[in-house]
């Protein structure tokens, strides 16, 4: 991994046309700032994560599943 | 028409222009880019099923069976890359599952689908309100 040391104000550019910069530094806290084009998706990386755990969980279940969930929904619905 | 195999529902048919193409595939996915949407069993939950991978279907549903006043703001490139012009063309749905008995809807996770196209893809929601 690449280690950069950077001052508040400071920036980091990835590519032509992806800039990140150093806002505030509160403790142990970072702000930081992303100048990207509209196309590029950021995200914070355990919220990516997450999600891509959930749909791998999600991905394989079975018609078991589904009838349980649908007697879930059934009795609350009730 | 187009024909495929399933894990759970065997051979299926769908008509070609219900072929719903995820061209970034879902989070963890990324290469598996159609999907059809299958009725089962009377329920509001449909399957999510992978058109090119008969083991990967997700239970999918309407936000609004959970949570009725869902609300989903979209941004203005979200619905560039869908080609969103009409927002009635627009449908939400969420990957439901079960974990120690409990229904778990990923709200965080929304699938976009524009129904004038049959193209979709997965956000990321940093909060949900409700």
């Amino acid at each position: 991994m690449l280690v950069l040391t950077r001052k508040i104000n400071e920036s980091i550019k990835l590519g032509d046309d992806i800039t990140i910069t150093v806002v505030e530094v509160k403790g142990s806290h970072v702000r930081l700032g992303i100048d990207a084009p509209s196309g590029v998706k950021i995200y914070r990386k355990e919220l990516y994560d997450k999600i891509k755990a959930e749909n791998i969980l999600s991905s394989g279940l079975s018609i078991n599943v589904f009838d349980k969930i649908k007697d879930v929904l059934g009795d609350k619905n009730k | 028409m187009i024909t495929f195999e399933t894990s759970r529902f065997g051979t299926l048919e769908v008509a070609e222009n219900k072929v719903i193409q995820f061209p970034e595939g879902l989070l963890g996915f990324p290469e598996i880019n159609r999907y059809a949407l299958i009725d089962y069993k009377d329920t509001p939950l449909k399957w999510l099923q992978a058109i090119d991978d008969p083991h990967i279907a997700f239970i999918v549903a309407d936000p609004k069976l959970f949570a009725p006043d869902y609300e989903l703001p979209i941004d203005y490139e979200t619905k560039q890359t869908l080609e969103i012009i009409d927002d009635e063309d627009l449908a939400i749905l969420v990957t439901v599952r079960v974990e120690n008995e409990i229904v778990i809807a990923n709200f965080n996770g929304p699938i976009l689908l524009n129904a004038s196209i049959m193209r979709g893809m997965q956000i990321v929601v940093e909060t949900t309100t409700f």
